[in-house]
């Protein structure tokens, strides 16, 4: 471990926060700061990912905070940066009102705390800020659909929060610490750790909007405003998904568990995004579905986040120019400085090489095994049919500016792709163009289901509030039915 | 012989199963906040109880240093931590109280089913 920069990155964590209330009082520097707080964060993403660090801060004392920013945190940081800048640019041209711009820093700030904290009350707050800072976004234009959907982004999620804030309490009763790795300790009786796991995962996985606990996900995403829709899929979702892929690191006995979670969120995501004939909801749907594949491997779950976030943020801003139904996609024609971006989202999260999401794929089918990789590959094949879907619209000679925030987005997903790329071996490569062809023709037939059907393939309804709260209780029960069983053994 | 920690964690417990029922069974949005604000209630009051597992003294410290002995303080830790989650959790509600108040003026019985129906082209609640 290095020598520490404490009150460098002390100030980093703050600045964000700093930055907000000085654009509350001086909104003229509002865009200036913004701009700055997104990339001075994204600098220490990526020096992070160069591998500099770890640095781990303990502030008052060992029950006090505790923040690590290490290579798990990196790829989140990163990600959050960029997202927020490509935010910013692509609304550059518009006039953006003052109170955003606070909210998207402030939001900032605590996506950076919720990454980098390593003990379970930090945590606790930066969610909470993460969660309020999203629900005043969702509320930017005061519709009175955002304000049911807002409402029940909040009830759920501060529903959540409470039986995670139940977990610390029964943690600190029995172990006397709020450090994650206090779960690791073999001390801590099988019982209390079962309890107090599937309390905090609850709360985690309900926030990455994974699975049966993640039935908010797909209408929340999809009503919200197209830039901020971009923030929530891109990153506020990855306020879950780094504390669970540390939790899964800590403790290798979650995995199985995690990974039966995943691969079912895999595919209830895909299946509602192959019926869906909206785009935002089709995009939110496919959240669900890849926030799943995160949780699968801590390993390269982060750079899966990354290659997902920067593709969904970017296909989300894309969806506030191009029109949400479906069923006209095929009629009307996209200008080429719309598609290219498009283009390149869309094949990035299919995996298409040399994208990002290919090599994010690629380490993912490489660790698993056995009857997992052949869920995974049908979770795959679904997707590229739900991306083959977008892919094939007629185009139109460009006209007027691209939109930068997306093209910026778009060409780090090639950018990046391409750094990484030593040449794979062969089978590799055949085997995702095998995939990748296997999902257009599933997306050709279930086109010839769609036109013969009614409109809409017939799925049951889950997103009430009523769904909502009973996905939430369900999960709670099944986490500790499970984790009081031991956990699950399979696959070895 | 029960314990009265014993005892005072399975009501808190209890309490909490309670608030989490009523989120979930109840129809009305108000009740709904409501309820969640029992949970929280719960959840802090556990706080408070497992802070004074050592004793019920204020764990605030004169400046003479008291000859006390030291398991008579409550533990200052849990209480700090609940300090912030009473304050994070009384905002939350006031957040979901205004947004409860604007809906009302599309259903007075902020009866849940009436918003599932809610589309984009719904009329905004005006902004006075």
């Amino acid at each position: 471990m290095t020598e520490n920069p404490s009150a460098l990155l002390i100030a980093w964590l703050l600045a964000p926060l700093l930055a907000a209330f000085s654009a509350a009082l001086l909104p003229s520097l509002a865009r200036p700061l913004a701009l700055l707080s997104a990339l001075v964060t994204a600098a220490l993403g990526l020096a992070l990912t160069a591998g500099l660090g770890p640095w781990s801060l303990e502030l008052i004392g060992p029950l006090g905070v505790l923040l690590q920013f290490d290579e798990a945190a990196a790829p989140f940081v990163l990600l959050n940066g960029l997202v927020v800048l490509a935010v910013l640019l692509d609304g550059w041209r518009q006039s953006v009102p003052g109170p955003f711009l606070v909210l998207v820093m402030v939001l900032l700030a605590g996506l950076n705390s919720a990454f980098v904290a390593v003990d379970l009350v930090s945590l606790y707050v930066a969610l909470e800020v993460v969660g309020v800072a999203a629900f005043l976004l969702v509320l930017r234009q005061r519709s009175a659909l955002q304000l049911w959907i807002a409402l029940r982004y909040l009830l759920v999620a501060n529903g959540v929060m409470t039986l995670y804030l139940l977990g610390v309490a029964l943690l600190y009763l029995r172990s006397g610490s709020f450090r994650l790795q206090a779960l690791a300790d073999p001390g801590l009786g099988s019982g209390t750790r079962a309890v107090v796991l599937a309390l905090l995962l609850v709360g985690l996985l309900t926030k990455a909007g994974v699975f049966a606990s993640g039935l908010w996900l797909p209408r929340t995403h999809a009503e919200s405003p197209a830039e901020v829709s971009a923030l929530l899929s891109g990153v506020v979702v990855a306020a879950g998904l780094c504390p669970l892929l540390r939790l899964s690191e800590a403790l290798p006995m979650l995995q199985p568990l995690l990974l039966l979670i995943g691969l079912a969120s895999a595919l209830l995501g895909v299946f509602y995004a192959l019926a869906e004939s909206d785009l935002k909801r089709l995009l939110a749907w496919s959240t669900v579905s890849q926030v799943g594949l995160v949780i699968l491997d801590p390993a390269v779950g982060g750079m899966y986040a990354l290659a997902h976030g920067l593709a969904k943020a970017g296909l989300f801003l894309l969806a506030g120019r191009v029109g949400r139904d479906l069923n006209r996609w095929t009629v009307s024609s996209l200008p080429l400085q719309q598609a290219l971006p498009l283009w390149c989202g869309a094949l990035s999260i299919a995996g298409a090489p040399p994208l990002l999401g290919f090599w994010a794929k690629e380490g993912l089918s490489r660790n698993l095994s056995g009857p997992a990789s052949s869920v995974l590959l049908v979770a795959m094949v679904g997707t590229a049919a739900v991306y083959a879907r977008l892919c094939l619209r007629p185009l139109a000679l460009p006209s007027g500016w691209p939109p930068l925030g997306t093209v910026l987005l778009a060409l780090l997903l090639l950018g990046s792709g391409l750094l990484l790329a030593p040449l794979p071996p062969q089978g590799s490569i055949f085997k995702t163009l095998g995939v990748l062809a296997a999902g257009v023709a599933l997306q050709q037939m279930l086109e010839l289901v769609r036109r013969f059907e009614s409109p809409q393939l017939k799925l049951p309804q889950l997103e009430r509030l009523d769904d909502l709260l009973g996905g939430m209780a369900v999960m709670a029960a099944l986490l500790m039915g499970l984790l009081l069983q031991g956990g699950l053994q399979w696959p070895a | 012989m029960l314990d009265p920690f014993r005892l005072l964690e399975a009501l808190l417990l209890i309490t909490l199963l309670a608030g989490l029922l009523g989120l979930i069974s109840r129809r009305n949005l108000f009740l709904k906040a409501l309820a969640m604000d029992v949970t929280g209630t719960a959840v802090v009051a556990l706080f408070v109880l497992v802070a004074a597992r050592s004793g019920l003294r204020t764990p605030i410290l004169p400046a003479p240093l008291l000859d006390d002995a030291p398991e008579a303080w409550a533990d200052p830790i849990p209480q700090a931590v609940i300090l912030t989650a009473i304050v994070i959790g009384l905002s939350i509600q006031a957040l979901l109280l205004v947004v409860i108040t604007r809906l009302a003026r599309l259903d007075p019985l902020l009866d849940t089913a009436s918003f599932e129906q809610l589309s984009g082209a719904a009329v905004a609640p005006s902004h006075d």
